[in-house]
């Protein structure tokens, strides 16, 4: 690993992370008026987006636009400065944006909606952008039409194979399933390509992303009383950590608590310490209140921390770790002001506002 | 035969009585029994009273359980907007499968074995094959919201069920109080006025028999003392 191909994206990570709001900002937000809190983001890095939104058109939904383009704007910033390796990284990163586009598309066209209502619910990005979206909008008249016209990218040949499972069911939810394990193992072999500490810190961020999102699908499928089968389906299979094996213990674990005191021993067997450190504190808030939303914020949380602490634990510059972690603290500072913005439209009492939101220690 | 076609039996014309005592004791037995029917009936009311009294205490409980859920489930509902983004929450909603519920109909008896209405949401298959919505794109604050609307789904049905038993008690007691009326303002009053009648006709004819009685034996008597 060279320190030195790092020259031009580090400056630009640095900057972009003392732009950052800090977390007691955003707390405070909670209590604000509306107004206060648009105002309060126009003074942000936020500012270019939001000043493009005509007055009349500020809302709740305007600014959770305009926090999602800068979001991506800032990724590609950082893509278009990084290494090859890392660039190819955020670009398989920024995917997961582009499939939200692609079930966007594909549930419009589901519900029939029309081309300027199905665009109320996509954000443009990478090779999705707004043309292309409004081409296949216009150009198809069913699923299996936009499929086709998705044969050009990579997602049109993964939603052929799983249009089979649509048309039997004649639900989405194979589509997007199909989707979302293209994407992030597409995500987790891009991560396997690095090198090195690269590699290492990558392969424990996204790890635990992944299998975050994994523990997040067999609890709520559990609680839910879907059958074991069905929950196979929706587990994404890549995992350093969590076999085969485990995965289908937690399935088969007597109950939710089972569930996590099984994954903790897998951890534990597998000498991984970040994920012990997740798991220990999901099992501690699954015995205090046995709510899985609680459970989801702990997972959210473990993946902030788990990511900092890649910080300290190695260094701080020139390698992907800064990088990682500043991806993750503006995904997690763009929901907090998206759950700020909404829940102070909503008049949602404050200290509800601030129990939904993710912050560093 | 039922309490109805008795009390048809008991109205009486005046034209067709007979004035005799024993048309007179039959009379008398009638006004006891239709006094008795008119105490079984009072009796019935109340005990159907008490038990309408006792729906109308659950109705409060129920109404704000309802209430509480619902807004419990919307507060959620607003939680998981605030977690996903109004925006996507919207988008998944557009192909969500709607909650699909059917109540079974049934009956019960009730007080005074009066059959009562009985609602109840059908059981979902044990297993269920697909979640309404993707997982992954949703947080568990939506499963919650959808658990608290069931939930208000069930205290609504049974809030249904409640007052439907409630109009079919209010149905009997109006029934019953019908029949009380009509024993009591007209079939006691016919029964009283045939007994009356009958009554002052057998003390006409005592008193015509007393005189009869009299006439003769004064006649005895003077005949006596002509012989003499």
């Amino acid at each position: 690993m060279s320190a030195w191909k790092y020259k031009r994206v580090m400056p630009k990570v640095i900057v972009a992370k003392l732009r950052l709001i800090e977390p007691n900002d955003i707390v405070e937000l909670a209590g604000r008026r509306p107004r206060d809190v648009h105002s309060m983001l126009a003074k942000t890095s936020y500012q270019a987006e939001i000043s493009e939104i005509p007055v009349k058109q500020l809302s709740s939904i305007s600014l959770e636009n305009a926090l999602l383009k800068n979001f991506m704007r800032t990724c590609e910033e950082i893509m278009n400065h990084s290494p090859k390796s890392i660039s190819f990284l955020l670009s398989t990163i920024l995917m997961k944006f582009e499939a939200n586009n692609v079930k966007a598309i594909l549930r419009a066209k589901e519900a029939e909606l029309s081309v300027d209502e199905a665009m109320k619910y996509i954000v443009p990005v990478g090779r999705l952008d707004e043309a292309r979206c409004l081409k296949i909008l216009e150009n198809s008249k069913s699923v299996s039409d936009v499929v086709e016209l998705l044969s050009e990218l990579e997602y049109g040949p993964v939603l052929k194979e799983a249009l089979r499972g649509h048309e039997e069911t004649r639900l989405l939810l194979p589509l997007a399933v199909a989707l979302d394990k293209y994407v992030y193992g597409k995500i987790w072999r891009a991560a396997g390509k690095l090198r090195g500490l690269d590699k290492k810190i990558a392969g424990t961020v996204i790890g635990i992303e992944i299998d975050s999102m994994n523990i997040k699908v067999i609890l709520r499928c559990r609680a839910m009383g879907i059958n074991e089968d069905q929950i196979r389906r929706y587990i994404i299979p890549v995992s350093e950590v969590f076999g085969e094996k485990e995965l289908e213990d937690a399935i088969r674990a007597e109950d939710i608590k089972s569930s996590i005191a099984s994954l903790l021993e897998a951890a534990k067997l597998a000498l991984a310490r970040d994920y012990r450190y997740v798991l220990t504190d999901l099992l501690r808030e699954y015995e205090a209140s046995q709510s899985l939303s609680q459970l989801e914020l702990v997972l959210d949380r473990g993946l902030l921390k788990t990511s900092l602490r890649m910080l300290k634990r190695y260094t701080l510059f020139f390698n992907i770790g800064l990088i990682l972690a500043f991806l993750n603290l503006k995904w997690f500072e763009v929901k907090n002001l998206r759950a700020v913005i909404r829940g102070v439209e909503d008049k949602v009492p404050s200290d509800k506002i601030r129990k939904l939101l993710v912050l560093p220690e | 035969m039922g309490i109805g076609t008795w009390i048809i039996t008991l109205s009486v014309e005046l034209a067709s009585i007979h004035p005799t005592r024993l048309e007179l004791l039959r009379l008398r037995r009638r006004k006891a029994m239709a006094e008795g029917i008119i105490d079984i009936l009072k009796k019935d009311l109340d005990a159907l009273t008490v038990t309408l009294f006792d729906f109308v205490k659950e109705i409060p409980s129920l109404r704000s359980q309802i209430q509480e859920s619902l807004r419990e489930a919307y507060d959620l509902f607003i939680e998981a907007k605030m977690i996903t983004g109004s925006r996507k929450i919207e988008e998944i909603s557009l192909v969500a499968q709607p909650i699909d519920f059917d109540i079974n109909v049934g009956t019960k008896s009730g007080v005074l074995g009066i059959s009562l209405p009985t609602f109840q949401l059908a059981q979902e298959a044990a297993h269920i094959l697909e979640p309404r919505f993707s997982i992954l794109d949703t947080p568990a604050k939506l499963d919650e919201s959808v658990l608290k609307t069931k939930i208000a789904l069930s205290h609504i049905i049974k809030l249904a069920e409640i007052e439907a038993s409630m109009r079919e008690i209010l149905d009997v007691m109006a029934v019953k109080k019908r029949q009380i009326n009509r024993i009591q303002y007209k079939i006691l009053p016919q029964l009283d006025a045939a007994i009356r009648y009958i009554e002052l006709i057998l003390e006409e004819t005592e008193r015509q028999d007393a005189l009869r009685v009299r006439v003769l034996q004064r006649k005895r008597k003077e005949r006596a003392l002509k012989s003499t």
